[in-house]
Formats: structure tokens, sequence, C-alpha cells
């Protein structure tokens, strides 16, 4: 042995010299290397840097052995398979200590970042597992590949199998992104009131990893695929809106029509019964034209403009009939003095004005209104503009054009809640001036929910 | 006295929501609502056949629907009982009618045998036209409330008859009728529920182009010429003459076509003459197409009214005139007559035009049929008109406000 040894000992002492030089360098570069890199680290105030370092401080020390093992058995005597034996384990160990570390290092990662976002943990665990799974199908490819094993068919196979499975899960794949993206917060976060184009809205109640959970006014909860969000324009109203001290009761007012059995066929005689007949036939023809052809925009005139110039033929009595503002008028009583008065003035100049003939008679007609509760009620300006949205138009009109003149409230009911419930002085004051005469009720609808939009935006 | 209760129906309430909108069946269902437990009992003299029976078909099976008990019964009588109600008829319109005290005296009699039948279960009943009008008798003695439903035009009425027929309607809560222009004063409330159209029926639902098609290869009709259609009865008061001397005066400058289609009725030989007059008038003039309808032709009459340029109704004299709402709401320019309940439809200038004269029929059709962006902004102000106001959801709508008014006399009503 000791004879074997004295003939041989250069061959022995070579790699065992080089191995121990590659462990003692080992040591020093990876002193060298992890504090410079501790150092920028640190500068940068990035937070993963702690687990890049703890993770691959030890195992860098166990990559250079194995460098050190593979020069040394390279620069021995050992025969050619004996050497290419030693490099596929070398390279198999390698490859399994870069695979364990690749998988701590992202597990790690994955975990530290998820948890910051509050993503469940089983979308966490779900997350790890993914990439465990796809570490190690790479690292097992690298050892068939050291091994001498065909690799090709099996990257083939896997290649086909992602693609098809990417393909299949597009969706998915779109919603998951997706759901990364408004995990980060910059769109809305959990408790935003959104509001989508294509017509969903509500407060936003969760943001998983494919889905969104949308809580509608209605209590209704609505769920979104993420991936629509990256489509879809969103508008983001915020947090909830400052609660009304009292809830706003939409009411409705539903109309029959009775027949006073009055008929008038001139002039004088339509002022006369005017100034007889209860207000709300005065009401009636005032404002019916404004229900029955709520599509005619804009102001229709009154029923006696109409009739003074189709039945009498007097349009220029029919034009001053018909520019009388009704908007002017605080209550039903002034409006049908001035309307008197006009006819009347008329008639002092023109005192033979024409007969309706027979069958064109002006019929007085009276507006019994039955009011009625509806099932809609608003706390704050949004639910307010949920709730306008989807009212019939009779409700929109009970509120606006039957409360102020009919019931002589001053105002509509609407800008009376937004001042006395909501403090909106200003909102309740610009919704006040519209003047109603001037919409067709849809855009009346429309006039107000742009205001209350426009405030709260 | 014969019964029928209505659910079944193979139109349902919510069919309609396409059309009038969601939020106007939720209207219709809380007024429903409101009449929950109450009793809804029609009267009337027939079940089919007319305008009264028509509607009462399509609308109790609704009410039904809606949650409201409404059942409808017919009162019985002789052959001889209906031609003294149908004498009733036309003199409350206005004709000059021989009634006799033998006539007055079997009115009477039946009226008797009816009252003595009449079953009464309604919290409501709803007593239509003349007919059944005697049933008031029972009133005092069982309660509830009664409104007479008068489907006819009472302005101009004879004075015997009218004087005979107010002592029973006097006793009514309220009445109720289809136009202010059909009314008069009378010492009870009275209601204006304008009539409506079915917008699901077949006379007034949408239709293939094939099938409109084929009615006019049927008609021998070219549907490449803008065609003039007045539909409606062989009668002096449609005034057919009148339309084609005013669609003479328009074939000088515009290239269109006339149609006059309609039917004659059986008991009316006045019908025939009109008929043969129209005839002769049109004989050798290839654009006047005279066409006799058979009865129940709805789809055929639907395709004609679609396939139309302009609809015209230049009635003398009119009852509601509900072909009127028919042409508009196929979103169809009309010239009509300001008589009968057609102004209530035809705003003159925003949803059609109304004439006075053949001239001034004339001048509205040249007007239209030149003039097609007007045309067609009339007949889409037409439909919505019809839509807000003519369909039988708002007639629903009336009815159950109507019932529900009943207890109260403010002009305010809060339920």
């Amino acid at each position: 042995m000791i004879g074997w040894l004295t003939e041989n000992w250069l061959p022995i002492a070579v790699p065992v010299v080089i191995f121990l030089a590659f462990s003692i360098v080992a040591l020093w570069v990876r002193g060298i290397i992890y504090k410079t890199l501790e150092r920028h680290l640190n500068k940068a105030r990035w937070q993963g840097s702690q687990f890049i370092i703890q993770t691959t401080k030890t195992p860098f020390f166990h990559w250079w052995l194995i460098l050190g093992a593979f020069v040394a058995i390279e620069v021995s005597v050992l025969p050619l398979p004996a050497k290419v034996l030693a490099a596929r384990i070398l390279g198999s160990l390698l490859v399994i200590s870069l695979t364990w570390i690749l998988i701590n290092l992202t597990e790690k990662l994955l975990r530290f970042y998820m948890g910051k976002l509050e993503i469940p943990s089983s979308s966490t665990t779900l997350a790890v597992n993914a990439v465990r799974i796809a570490v190690v199908v790479v690292g097992v490819l690298i050892l068939l590949d050291i091994w001498g094993a065909p690799t090709t068919p099996i990257i083939l196979m896997l290649a086909t199998v992602i693609l098809v499975a990417v393909l299949a899960a597009r969706n998915v794949l779109l919603d998951v992104f997706s759901g990364f993206e408004l995990m980060r917060g910059e769109l809305f976060t959990v408790g935003d009131y959104v509001k989508l184009d294509s017509g969903e809205e509500g407060y936003i109640e969760d943001i998983a990893w494919t889905k969104t959970r949308i809580k509608a006014l209605s209590d209704n909860i609505i769920v979104v695929p993420n991936g629509k969000f990256t489509q879809a324009t969103i508008t983001n109203y915020g947090r909830p809106l400052k609660k009304a001290t009292k809830p706003f009761h939409f009411y409705t007012r539903l109309h029959l029509k009775e027949l006073t059995g009055l008929k008038a066929s001139n002039l004088a005689e339509l002022a006369q019964i005017l100034g007889e007949v209860p207000d709300s036939v005065v009401y009636y023809h005032t404002h019916h034209f404004l229900e029955e052809h709520q599509y005619l925009t804009p102001e229709p005139a009154n029923d006696f403009a109409l009739w003074v110039d189709d039945s009498i033929g007097d349009k220029a009595l029919a034009e001053k009939l018909a520019s009388i503002d009704i908007f002017e008028f605080p209550n039903i009583e002034v409006l049908r003095t001035r309307i008197i008065s006009v006819i009347n003035e008329y008639l002092l100049t023109n005192p033979n004005s024409r007969v309706a003939p027979e069958g064109m008679e002006f019929h007085f007609i009276k507006s019994t209104s039955v009011i009625l509760p509806t099932a809609y009620v608003a706390n704050d300006l949004r639910e307010f503009i949920q709730v306008l949205r989807g009212i019939t138009i009779d409700s929109l009109y009970f509120h606006v054009f039957e409360s102020r003149l009919r019931l002589q409230k001053g105002t509509n009911d609407f800008s009376t809640w937004l001042q006395e419930c909501l403090g909106e002085d200003d909102l309740a004051n610009k919704i006040a001036k519209l003047d109603p005469y001037n919409y067709t009720l849809e855009g009346l609808r429309s006039a107000i929910i742009q205001l209350i939009e426009k405030r709260i935006k | 006295m014969r019964s029928e209760v209505s659910h079944k129906s193979a139109i349902k309430i919510q069919d309609y929501e396409p059309i009038v909108g969601k939020n106007i069946i939720e209207e219709l269902r809380m007024l429903a609502d409101k009449l929950s437990g109450k009793v809804i009992q029609n009267v009337n003299s027939t079940f089919s056949g007319g305008g009264v029976a028509e509607i009462l078909a399509r609308m109790v099976p609704l009410l039904n629907q809606l949650g409201v008990d409404t059942r409808w019964d017919i009162i019985q009588g002789t052959e001889e009982f209906f031609e003294v109600t149908k004498k009733f008829h036309n003199a409350l319109h206005g004709a000059n009618e021989k009634l006799t005290a033998a006539d007055f005296d079997l009115f009477r009699e039946v009226s008797q045998k009816n009252i003595g039948d009449f079953k009464s279960y309604g919290d409501f009943n709803l007593i239509h036209d003349p007919q059944p009008v005697a049933l008031i008798a029972r009133k005092k003695e069982l309660g509830g409330k009664w409104v007479w439903r008068c489907h006819i035009d009472i302005s101009n009425p004879d004075k015997k008859v009218w004087q005979y027929l107010r002592d029973f309607v006097f006793q009514y809560d309220a009445a109720v009728f289809s136009s202010p222009n059909f009314a008069q004063q009378l010492p009870i409330r009275q209601l204006l529920i304008p009539p409506s159209i079915d917008p699901l029926s077949d006379k007034n639902k949408e239709l293939t182009s094939e099938t409109i098609d084929a009615v006019l290869h049927k008609y021998n009709l070219d549907k490449d010429k803008p065609m003039v259609i007045q539909i409606s009865r062989f009668d002096y008061l449609k005034d057919p003459v009148g339309v084609i001397q005013a669609f003479e005066i328009v074939r000088k400058s515009i290239e269109c076509q006339l149609i006059l289609a309609g039917g004659t009725a059986t008991d009316d030989p006045e019908c025939e003459e009109v008929l043969e007059k129209v005839r002769e008038r049109a004989a050798g003039n290839p654009d006047i197409h005279v066409l006799l309808i058979p009865p129940g032709s709805d789809i055929e009459i639907n395709a004609l009214q679609r396939a139309a340029a302009v609809v015209i109704q230049k009635s003398i004299k009119e009852g509601f005139g509900l072909t009127i709402s028919e042409a508009l709401w196929k979103s169809k320019p009309v010239v009509a007559s300001a008589v009968g309940g057609i102004p209530l439809q035809v705003k003159n200038k925003l949803t059609g035009l109304l004439c006075h004269s053949i001239e001034g029929a004339a001048f509205d059709l040249r007007q239209i049929l030149s003039n097609p962006d007007y045309a067609r902004w009339l007949g889409d102000n037409g439909r919505e008109h019809v839509r807000q106001n003519f369909l039988i959801t708002r007639h629903l709508k009336d009815y159950l406000l109507l019932f529900l008014s009943l207890d109260y006399t403010s002009d305010l009503i809060y339920l």
C-alpha cells in the first residue's frame, strides 16, 4: 500500500489539492459575494432579498464543492468511463440542489407577496404547488438529459399538454392575470362602489383569483369574472356616501280622467267656465299633455292653446296661451287667473272670435290622482340615482310636477329631501332650478341623474 | 243569466313587458294587490261578437292573472228583445228610430226576468251598455258599487229613449265613457276610459314580410306603388266616395293606389247599396281597389295596414275609431276626420293629420306621400302615442284605478 502511494502520490495529490483549494476559495468567494449582495439588496430595500440570502447561502458552498470535485476528477488519472460516470453523478447532484433551492425560494416569495395581498391561503397553496410541479418537471427533464435518456418526445408531449391546457383555460388564465392586476388595488379596492359599462353596479365585496363579488344596492350578489374588468369601462365612485337623516320613499301617482260634462264652443265660454271649474280641471288641461305625449319635446302646449289653434283657428291667441310659462306659477289659482286674463284681454280687441265647429268643442276634464307608495327607498345619493333610473315616469311626474304645483309644496320633493335630509343645498337648488316643462319626462330623469352623478364623482 | 270565469288565456300578462316595460306591469300588479279579495262582476249581452265581448274576452283573463277575481255574466233575452235594444242603441246615437209602447214593455218585461235571475257576487258590478242597464234595480238589496260602462255616443240621443234609460243610469255610482264628446252632463260621476287595442292580437301583432306579400298577392295589389288605405265597413258614414274623390285629386300629381277594404253588415241592406256605389265610382280606375274582406280576416287587415304608405279614415261620424290606433301602432301616418274618438288618437300635426273636407284630406295625403321623413316622424310619434295611451295595459290600469277610486270623493286619493 505504502509502495503504491509512493509511486502514485502525484496523481492523487493533485486532485485532492485542487478540491481543497476550491473548498477554501468557496468560503472566501461566498463571504465576498454575499456581503456585497446584502449591501446592495439592503440599499434597494427589497423585502424579498432576505429570502434569497437565507436560502442560497449554504447551497452556494455546496455548489462550489461540486465544482471542485468535478475539476479534481477531470484532472485525475481515472479512466474515461469513470470520469463520465462521476460527472453525471455530480451534475445530477447540482440539478437536484438547484431544483430544491428554486422550489424553496419561490415558495417563500409567493407566500410572502400573496400574504401581503390578503389572498386566501387556499389560493396561495395552489400557486405554490403549481410552481413546485413546474420546477420539478424541468429538473427531471435535465436529469434525464444528463443520463442520456431521450427527452425530446417528453418535451413535445409536455408542450402539447401545456398548449391544450392554456387554450382550454385561456379565459381562466385571463381571469387569473386580471385578478393579479385587481389585487394590486389600483383600479378599486374592497368597499368601493363601482359601475361597469355593461350595467352591473354595487359595492366591491371580495376580489378573488378569478372572480370579483359585487353587492348591488338590492342586496343581490353579482359575481363578475376578473377578465371582464380588463375589457369593461369601469366607473369607480369610491367609498360609501353620506347617509340621509331620513330615507326618501318613492311614491307613484296614477290618474283617472273624470268628465265634468261641461264644454265650451267659443272663447267667452272657455274663459267663463274656466273660472268656475275646480283646480283639478285646470291642472289636467295644463299637464296631461306632458304625460300623454311625453315623447315629444320641447314643452308641449297646454290644451287651451291647442284647442284655440285647432278648433277656433286663432293662431295669435293660441301662441299667447302656449307661451304661458307654467313653471312661473306657485299654485293653480294664479295660473288659472293668468290664462283667463290672456283670453279676456284678447276678447276685448277681438270680440267676434269664431265658434268651434260641432264636435270640436272644448270638453272640461278633471284629473283625479291616485297616489301610492312604491317599494323603492333611497338612503344616499347613489341609491337615489339607482332608484331614479328604474322608477316609472308616473313616479317621477308625481315628485316633480304634482308636488310642486298641485300639492303646493313650492319645490319638487327631490330638492326638499336633498336639502333637509342630506344637507346638499347646492344640488337641491340646481334640481329645483331645472324647468321640468322644458324636458320630456325621460329627458328630465336624465338631467337629474347627471346632476347627481356630477356631484358624487 | 249565464256566467263565465276566465283565467285561461294563451297570452300572459308578462308577455306585454317587452312592449310597455317591466315597470308598467309592476304598477298593474301593485294596483291589483290593492283589490285583493274583491270580486268584479261584468255583465253584458253576449260572450261573442261585437267590440264589448272582444275586449272583455281579453281583459277578464288578464285581470284574473293579476290576481283580481273578475267574472263575466250575460243577460238572457229573446230575439225581439235584442231587436228593441238595437233600436235603443241607434236612438242613443241620435238616429230617428220608431219605438212603440210595446217595445218599451218588452224591454221592461225581459229586464224584469233578468233582474230576478241576477246572481250578484261582485263587490263591483260593471254593467256594459244599455241592454242590462235595468239590473241596477237590485242595487239597494245587493249593495256594492255599480258602474255603467257606456261604449256608445249618447251626447245627442233620441229624447224619448234617453228619458226612459236615464232613470236607470242615474242610480249608478258612476258612468264610464270612451270619449269626452260621447258624454253629457249627468248627476253621477263620469269617467273617461278610452278603449284599447291589444298589441298581441292577430290584428296588431308583428307580421313577416312573406305574410304581408302573400296578402298583397292574394288581392292583386302592386306592393311597389304607395298605398293609401281606408279600412272600414261600407257605410255612408265612412264616406268611401269622399275618399275616392280625395284620392283622385292626389293621383293627378302622385303615383299611388287606393285600397278601400272592409265588410258589409248582414243586417244592414244599406251596406250593399254603398258597396255598389263605391264600385261604380271606382270602375275604370285601375289604381282603385275595392276589397270585400270576410269577417275574421284579422291577419289580412293587419297585413294591409302594414303595407300602407298612409292610412285614411275620412268618416262623417265615428265611434271611437280604434282602426286609427291600429294604424298608428304600426307606425303608419294617418289622415283622419276630426270626429268621434279620432281627435283623442290623432293630435293634429303631431301624431297624424286631421281633416274636415275632401280637399283637406287630399292636401294632407299629398303632404305625407311627398315627404317620407315627415311621414316617418308622424308614424313614430303615433306609435308612441298608442303605446302610452291606447294599449290594453293602460285600459287595465284605468279599470283598476276606477274600482279603487269608487270609495273616494276627493281629487287626490292616497292609497
